[in-house]
């Protein structure tokens, strides 16, 4: 089984394009680089599409394009969506999943519809991510090959793509690479073919009531699957053999993945997250991604992680 | 620790019941966790507990306590009390 992503364009290939009435969405952190490289008819995310609206493209991180994806996808026109992603690790611009971050709560939606119609990978923007960001990013897009592999709905074609997926992230630098686009992008769409876990269900758990509580400590999707990596790789490695085997049939380095994930763990960031995954444990378990983990998650478990014993 | 006390332990942990609600009549339909994803947190939750490994269609069909007795004993797994 090849992983299915929606076919990548360049930059040039959209200028070149007959696309209609075309309107461009871009995160304001890009805004200025996408309206000289895309001279396109720039809107903001706050007016509503246009009636006749052909195409829209997007420029942002996985939190645009998700909220793009059902903008277009609402619209009485079968609006086409180019997405260029701003940032790697959400994978938005290859999935078929759209989070909506309302409030404290993070709406997740589940449709095909959702998948970008086109996605483009300009590696400019790499850049001008900052390192802490990239750093952050490579954590997530670790976590989505990690879960989707481990996951039990996972067939082993499925994991044997996104085993060579993880072969190609190992030789990549944890910061701004632009290969990791292509990495990422290839990681979500596996990984949507299957589920993620324990990581995602506390990411998803913890960020709302994080940033609620702490609006300048940049808590976000990204920073959390970064910091439970780690914990949670540890956590189903001695849970169950089920990784190492998996591991090992699919020809993994499990040495090099841990060290790398060991790599990426920021003490500071989990102990400042963790009295809040202890208030919320309850909740961690009841996460419908907690629910697909590859290891059972049970109430006890919450003692591995208040121990911090992850070597 | 007999094996119908792992699978108690099991029942409670992966559907989050209170151990007072856990019976061995107990059916989907009177737990709302019991619901798709319940399912696959159950099968991984036998395949940990008693080794053995649902197929997909196993797994979705059960809808109850008797369904996994009777699916685990055709396995060879007792639960003779």
């Amino acid at each position: 089984m090849k992983l299915e992503l929606p076919p990548s364009w360049t930059l040039d290939e959209v200028c070149r394009a007959d696309l209609g009435i075309v309107r461009l969405w871009a995160d304001p952190s890009v805004r200025d680089l996408a309206q000289v490289a895309l001279p396109f008819p720039a809107m903001s995310a706050a007016e509503p599409l246009p009636d006749d609206l052909d195409t829209l493209i997007v420029v942002g991180g996985g939190t645009w394009i998700d909220e793009a994806k059902v903008a277009a996808r609402s619209h009485a026109n079968h609006v086409r969506l180019i997405a260029i992603p701003s940032l790697w690790g959400s994978g938005a611009e290859a999935s078929p999943v759209a989070v909506l971050n309302r409030g404290r709560v993070k709406e997740i939606h589940f449709d095909p519809k959702f998948v970008p119609d086109v996605r483009v990978t300009w590696s400019k923007l790499a850049e001008s991510v900052p390192p802490r960001l990239a750093r952050d990013a490579c954590g997530d897009c670790w976590s989505h090959a990690l879960e989707g592999f481990l996951s039990p709905l996972a067939g082993d074609c499925l994991r044997q793509d996104l085993a060579g997926v993880m072969c190609t992230m190992l030789e990549l630098p944890l910061t701004n690479d632009p290969r990791w686009f292509e990495v990422s992008a290839r990681a979500c769409a596996g990984q949507a073919k299957s589920s993620v876990g324990l990581i995602h269900g506390i990411a998803h758990t913890l960020e709302g009531p994080l940033r609620a509580d702490a609006p300048a400590a940049g808590w976000g999707h990204a920073r959390l699957c970064t910091a439970f990596l780690l914990p949670v790789m540890t956590f189903n490695r001695r849970g169950s053999s089920k990784w190492g085997t998996l591991a090992a049939a699919h020809g993994l380095d499990e040495t090099a993945i841990f060290q790398v994930a060991g790599e990426l763990f920021d003490l500071a960031a989990y102990d400042s997250a963790l009295p809040t995954l202890t208030l919320l444990w309850s909740y961690v378990l009841r996460d419908r991604c907690t629910r697909t983990n590859g290891v059972l998650v049970r109430p006890g478990h919450l003692a591995h992680f208040e121990k911090k014993d992850f070597s | 620790m007999t094996n119908r006390d792992r699978l108690k332990q099991l029942m409670v942990e992966v559907f989050l019941l209170d151990p007072a609600e856990f019976h061995f009549d107990l059916a989907a339909e009177n737990v709302d966790t019991w619901d798709s994803l319940g399912v696959v947190s159950l099968a991984v939750g036998l395949h940990e507990t008693f080794g053995y490994h649902c197929t997909p269609e196993e797994a979705v069909a059960i809808r109850s306590v008797p369904d996994i007795i009777r699916l685990l004993s055709s396995k060879g797994i007792s639960f003779e009390t």
